[in-house]
């Protein structure tokens, strides 16, 4: 690391009536340095669950900008410091006597995520840090990479989301959220689930209507899973509104730079209980599950044929899609995963177990270190890698045969 | 005390300059005598002259606020400053105080117009070689700069880099 900066000043201001000259070093101006974050009113902060290490976190929002940030008790512990009056010598002493020891860095980190969600009180550094991204960026190298990055950033979205979701929900999309609406797609599922269980004597019957008319069957397949894909954001974002927090956006994008995918971001859910995130989460597979037992009861209702085997196809994919949705071990950040991360208090799971490899590799392998949060990080990571072997292996079939195409 | 002529062989702006020439130009110069702490020319005062330092060390300071100035640079023997003085009406960019007693040499607008008039290969090499000085303090300009918005990043725990991922949730 370089020397710290440093900073000569001439003061003129002595008794001789001559001056002196005062060297500060960027440290020294440092430890005096005192934050202030913004005013009460411009920002909100709610305590999570605590994790599976004991810990709680909290989510701060910055009312300003709409911006998030995940900060752990330590962190809480310093954020209630920072209000300008106190130095970040005087903080860095109170956060000793608190738990023993003091880190700098812990501070400098701390102040980057304030700093990067505006929470901090200093206007021309907060213009820095927004026209930051007006600025070329020479870490995104080759035309590739920034085509690359392009494409992974590309996205699709409804504007005044969250007025068009409060209008959905106030004209009758709360119904959605009764409990009465809850247990009869209760019912409808089960009711599908035991009339789909005989239909699997003639699945051969059923793959030879649908091998008759592949093209039509391939076209309203795609039609009602993009459909249900519409519905299913939506209804996040319905739920979101019936508790009361807000919906950022609502779109299109691609997941991973990949999937193409529509989206709602519910991430003020966050300001809310861990029991209405899990609604949220739980609210958009439940249009899959309800859209797909629907199928399967018009399917159990039409007279054997092409329209049957094409409503029982729309039923399967659409259960299928569900339980994809709500399967946490996938590496996506998909609804299941979500109400993993909720469960286990740990909102950053996935990006705190990928972190954890590179980590441990460091330390040379050294897992006795390890504390209980590293390994829910690290058995989240082994059973993603498992699951994803077995899905490959499940679908070695369908890959071949796109291969042969 | 040696001869100014002799000086001014260590001054840069004097170095492609013979005896001859180095004599002539210490004619025209004029020795002053400044103790500790004494302000040269503060900022926004007229600008006539140049100084190079003979003996002592000069502080080159430009105002921030109050009574605190931020230290540009220092000067030493041989060095010279206030060269925009020669060429330019404008007035002083920046203070220049000695830090301690000092002697440094004079030379006035009018002077350096009169060797530009009287002896223009000598005023040509003057030139040449303030260009150079010139380049040099804009390179150091650019550093200070640098070092300036360091010292305030440093100082306020501000960083540009990216090191956290913020906290989002979009549901799919």
């Amino acid at each position: 690391m370089a020397d710290p900066a440093k900073l000569e000043l001439l003061n003129r201001s002595t008794d001789a009536g001559g001056f002196e000259v005062i060297r500060i070093d960027s440290l020294r101006a440092y430890s005096a340095y005192k934050p202030s974050r913004l005013p009460q009113s411009d920002w909100e902060v709610t305590a999570q669950p605590k994790s599976a290490d004991g810990t709680r976190q909290f989510v701060l929002r910055n009312l300003r900008q709409d911006s998030y940030v995940l900060l752990n008790s330590r962190e809480y512990f310093l954020w209630n410091y920072l209000d300008g009056r106190h130095s970040l010598e005087e903080i860095g002493r109170a956060f000793h006597l608190a738990f023993g020891a003091f880190d700098y860095l812990l501070i400098r980190q701390l102040l980057t995520k304030l700093y990067g969600c505006g929470l901090l009180e200093s206007k021309r550094l907060l213009d820095f840090q927004l026209n930051r991204g007006t600025l070329p960026d020479r870490r995104q190298g080759s035309g590739l990479r920034r085509n690359l990055l392009r494409w992974r950033a590309m996205s699709l979205r409804v504007p005044n989301a969250d007025r068009v979701c409060s209008l959905i929900y106030e004209r009758g999309g709360f119904l959605l959220f009764h409990p009465f609406t809850f247990w009869l797609c209760l019912a409808a599922a089960l009711c599908a689930l035991v009339l789909a269980l005989p239909f699997g004597q003639n699945a051969s019957s059923f793959a030879y209507f649908l091998k008759t008319r592949p093209w039509l069957f391939s076209g309203v397949m795609v039609a009602s899973l993009v459909s249900a894909s519409i519905l299913h954001v939506l209804v996040h974002a319905l739920a979101c509104k019936a508790h009361g927090r807000r919906v950022r956006e609502l779109g299109f994008f691609l997941l991973q730079g990949i999937v193409p995918t529509f989206y709602a971001d519910v991430t003020d859910i966050f300001m809310s209980s861990r029991r209405a995130r899990i609604t949220v989460d739980m609210a958009g597979p439940m249009v899959e599950v309800v859209l797909g037992s629907v199928a399967i009861l018009a399917a159990q209702a039409a007279s054997a044929g092409l329209a049957q085997a094409l409503l029982l196809g729309i039923g399967l994919a659409l259960w299928e899609s569900a339980l994809l949705n709500l399967y946490p071990f996938n590496f996506l950040e998909m609804d299941g995963y979500n109400i993993l991360a909720d469960l286990t208090a740990m909102p950053m799971l996935r990006q705190q177990a990928l972190a954890l490899i590179p980590r441990l590799y460091e330390q040379g392998l050294n897992f006795k270190r390890l504390a209980r949060a590293e390994w829910l990080q690290l058995a989240y990571l082994a059973l993603c890698l498992i699951s994803v072997f077995i899905y490959v292996i499940l679908h070695i079939d369908g890959l071949r045969a796109l291969i042969r195409l | 005390m040696e001869l100014v002529s002799e000086f001014l062989k260590k001054v840069s702006f004097c170095q492609d300059l013979n005896e001859s020439a180095r004599s002539k130009l210490a004619e025209l110069l004029i020795s002053k005598k400044i103790s500790a702490g004494a302000i040269i020319f503060r900022e926004f005062d007229e600008s006539d002259c140049l100084y190079i330092v003979r003996s002592g060390r000069i502080i080159i300071s430009k105002h921030v606020q109050h009574q605190v100035d931020i230290v540009l640079t220092r000067f030493h023997p041989g060095d010279c400053f206030g060269e925009m003085g020669l060429f330019d009406t404008s007035p002083r960019s920046a203070s220049a105080q000695t830090e301690t007693d000092s002697v440094l040499l004079r030379l006035d607008r009018k002077a350096f117009q009169q060797i530009f008039s009287d002896e223009p290969e000598i005023a040509a090499r003057i030139c040449y070689r303030l260009v150079t000085v010139f380049i040099e303090r804009l390179r150091a300009t650019n550093d200070q700069a640098r070092e300036a918005i360091r010292w305030g990043l440093e100082a306020t725990g501000f960083s540009v880099a990216p090191e956290h991922a913020p906290l989002g949730r979009r549901s799919t």
